[in-house]
């Protein structure tokens, strides 16, 4: 417990961290100051055109599916005529669609909570992933090469505890940094959304669609700092973590792909680490496999193809697990000079 | 079972590299030191002192051999006898942000000592005005004294010092010494190693002499110099050709020197002074010279061979004597002072 208390210590003296945790705040105050300059509470009028505009909107929706059903039917057609249907009417089908327009769409100038809440926290996920990457990378990196490790180990010459004190402490202070810098983050533009702009329609399906972004992303935080420890407790180094990611990024997202193009590999996208972060992220991701209709002439070829969120988080536990266990295995052997 | 409080038998250490391929460092070396012993640990550079300290701290796997610290079986058992053994390994290296005193608070909240006793080390050790400075801007003596601070912040029971006097000025190095005596009174085993030979007489009882990765000699330190003391004796006269003639008439050994000479092989002065006062030969000076460790040193681990040509940290001489073609002069460096 006291080495957790003295790690934590460690952690938050370290001007790395303090550094990250101030940029996290002035990117966070830069966009919450231009979102509040740039917004404006729409008026009852304004509200009430942006109403009319939404319905107005959906009724064209379905006055167009009901023009398909009627062609199906062998009725006339009733309004204009040459529009293009779908051979398909269900297409047009109204309760088929993924998200109806809302009032929220047609207001200018102002800033709608349920419209922007899911890319912010995007921004703020992609913030901390890095943030937790670099951290674990450089708590245990600078660590290794200050001698604070050996110190700590002529005190507590058990080196897996060690080790793994450090890495809890690392997780749990990342995980609480994380939550509490989302939660911050989100209550603003919840306020901003309240005083000086729209909070939109904030129903249980959209609360809990946010949820489970928070939920992922700071999941994926956690494993990216894991892995920035990881990878820099085996190459002793912070450096040796960057080192990798720029490695695998170059070699195998930009130039393997390339290869694999040129060799025509089916569904390329499939091996890449990034594929399985997005969709992770976004519950699932479709990817189109360019090689899967070279073979089907006429007939109607769906090349398409998704990961979901399940596999996803399989590969990316693995991969994390993989690391960190040969992390621990290595700095138990290892020649500590 | 003995009193040995460091149990070192048969230790081996090799480092591989891939590009310089192997390096025997430590190759079959015992030490015994036992309580209440101040013990010297000497060797030229590169002759395996810190890596047969760090295979005993746990730092490095040893290749092979046995070795026990206060009893405990090294390194398996050493989390049971850490917290009384306080190490400085080679200049430790610390966290140049934190201050003194944080880094040393750090350590005794991971080790579970009260933290009131850093400001008792700091004083113990000259730093109390300089604790709350980075300690970055320490000097080397400074980070020195730091480090012996940290190793005697467990009240330790056996104190294994690297180098202590490193980087030290003269003054800190009298301190070093009477903080090894004051410990020493207080019954701590005090393992030193060192290059200032002149400090280890003083200060130690016992020594371990290593060469190339071996023991060449071990024991007391009356012990060991007695053991070189070839019962020389240095003369002055007028008239040293004459003198020389005399002594070598009397069946004595002689090396002449140009203003004095050199008999060996004599346990009783009184013979060199009578011989020559027969003969009206007036002795003006006449010195016992003793071994001192620096002479008994170089004698085991090889001088200079040949003046101008610097000698290379591995052309210690191997374990058993010295090598055929160096001759050391042991007359001018012994005078007794
Ligand atoms: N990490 C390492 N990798 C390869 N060789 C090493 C390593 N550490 C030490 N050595 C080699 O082992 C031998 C013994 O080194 P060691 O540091 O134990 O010497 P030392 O007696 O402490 O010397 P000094 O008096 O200079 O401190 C040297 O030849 C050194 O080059
Ligand atoms: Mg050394």
């Amino acid at each position: 417990m006291n080495l957790i208390r003295a790690e934590l210590e460690r952690l938050g003296a370290r001007r790395f961290v303090q550094l990250m945790i101030v940029l996290l705040m002035l990117a966070f105050g830069v966009t919450a100051a231009t979102t509040l300059a740039g917004s404006h509470q729409p008026s009852a009028v304004e509200l009430a055109e942006a109403q009319r505009q939404a319905a107005a909107n959906l009724r064209g929706m379905e006055l167009e599916h009901e023009r398909c059903l009627a062609r199906d039917r062998g009725e006339p057609l009733p309004g204009d005529e040459g529009f293009y249907l779908p051979p398909d009417c269900s297409e047009l089908d109204p309760a088929l669609r993924d998200r109806l327009p809302v009032a929220a769409d047609y207001l200018t100038g102002v800033f709608t909570f349920t419209r922007q809440a899911e890319p912010l926290l995007y921004f703020l996920v992609a913030y901390l992933v890095l943030f937790g990457f670099l951290v674990g990378a450089s708590y245990i990196g600078a660590d290794l090469n200050s001698g604070g490790v050996v110190n700590l180990l002529l005190w507590r010459p058990r080196r897996l505890t060690v080790l793994g004190a450090k890495l809890g402490t690392l997780l749990g202070a990342v995980l609480t940094v994380s939550v509490l810098a989302s939660l911050a983050y989100l209550v603003t533009f919840w306020v901003i959304a309240q005083v000086a702009g729209y909070p939109g329609p904030t129903n249980a399906a959209f609360w809990a669609d946010l949820g489970a972004i928070w939920g992922r992303g700071l999941t994926l935080v956690l494993l990216a700092a894991a892995t920035g420890f990881a990878i820099a407790t085996m190459g002793r180094h912070t450096a040796a973590a960057l080192g990798a990611v720029a490695a695998y990024l170059v070699v195998w997202e930009l130039g393997g792909r390339i290869v694999l193009q040129i060799l025509e590999v089916a569904r390329p996208d499939q091996l890449m680490l990034a594929s399985y972060v997005g969709a992770w992220l976004a519950g699932e991701v479709r990817f189109w496999d360019s090689t899967a209709c070279r073979t089907v002439v006429d007939s109607y070829c769906d090349g398409s193809y998704t990961l979901t969120w399940q596999p996803a988080l399989a590969v990316l536990l693995l991969l994390t697990a993989g690391l960190s266990a040969s992390a621990f295995a290595i700095f138990r052997r290892r020649d500590l000079i | 079972m003995t009193s040995g409080v460091i149990e070192i038998e048969g230790l081996r250490k090799t480092f591989h590299s891939l590009r310089r391929g192997r390096r025997v460092a430590v190759d079959g070396f015992d030490l015994l030191v036992e309580a209440g012993q101040v013990h010297g640990f000497l060797g030229p550079n590169g002759s395996g002192k810190t890596t047969t300290l760090r295979a005993l701290l746990g730092l490095v796997r040893a290749d092979d051999g046995r070795m026990r610290v206060l009893g405990a079986a090294a390194p398996e058992q050493l989390p049971q006898v850490a917290g009384r053994v306080g190490a400085i390994v080679e200049s430790p290296q610390f966290y140049g942000n934190f201050t003194g005193y944080r880094t040393l608070r750090l350590l005794a909240l991971a080790g579970g000592v009260p933290v009131s006793r850093v400001d008792e080390v700091l004083e113990q050790v000259g730093l109390a005005d300089r604790g709350d400075e980075r300690v970055k801007g320490y000097s080397l003596g400074m980070k020195q004294r730091l480090a012996v601070a940290s190793a005697l912040l467990k009240r330790p029971e056996l104190l294994i010092l690297d180098e202590p006097a490193n980087g030290l000025d003269p003054a800190g190095i009298r301190e070093m010494r009477d903080l090894v005596r004051a410990l020493a009174a207080n019954g701590v085993t005090v393992l030193v190693s060192s290059h200032i030979l002149a400090e280890i007489q003083l200060i130690c009882d016992h020594v371990t002499i290593i060469s190339r990765g071996r023991r060449v000699t071990a024991g007391p330190v009356t012990e060991v110099l007695a053991g070189f003391d070839h019962n020389e004796h240095l003369v002055r006269v007028d008239d040293p050709a004459r003198a020389e003639e005399l002594l070598l008439a009397a069946g004595l050994t002689v090396t002449g020197h140009a203003d004095h000479l050199v008999v060996s092989g004599v346990p009783d002065p009184t013979e060199v002074s009578r011989t020559l006062g027969e003969q009206g030969v007036w002795v003006r000076e006449l010195t016992p010279l003793r071994p001192d460790l620096e002479s008994v040193f170089l004698e085991l681990t090889g001088a200079p061979a040949h003046p101008g040509v610097p000698r290379q940290v591995d052309g210690s001489t191997p374990a058993g004597g010295p090598a055929a073609d160096q001759e050391i002069d042991l007359g001018v460096r012994g005078v007794d002072a």
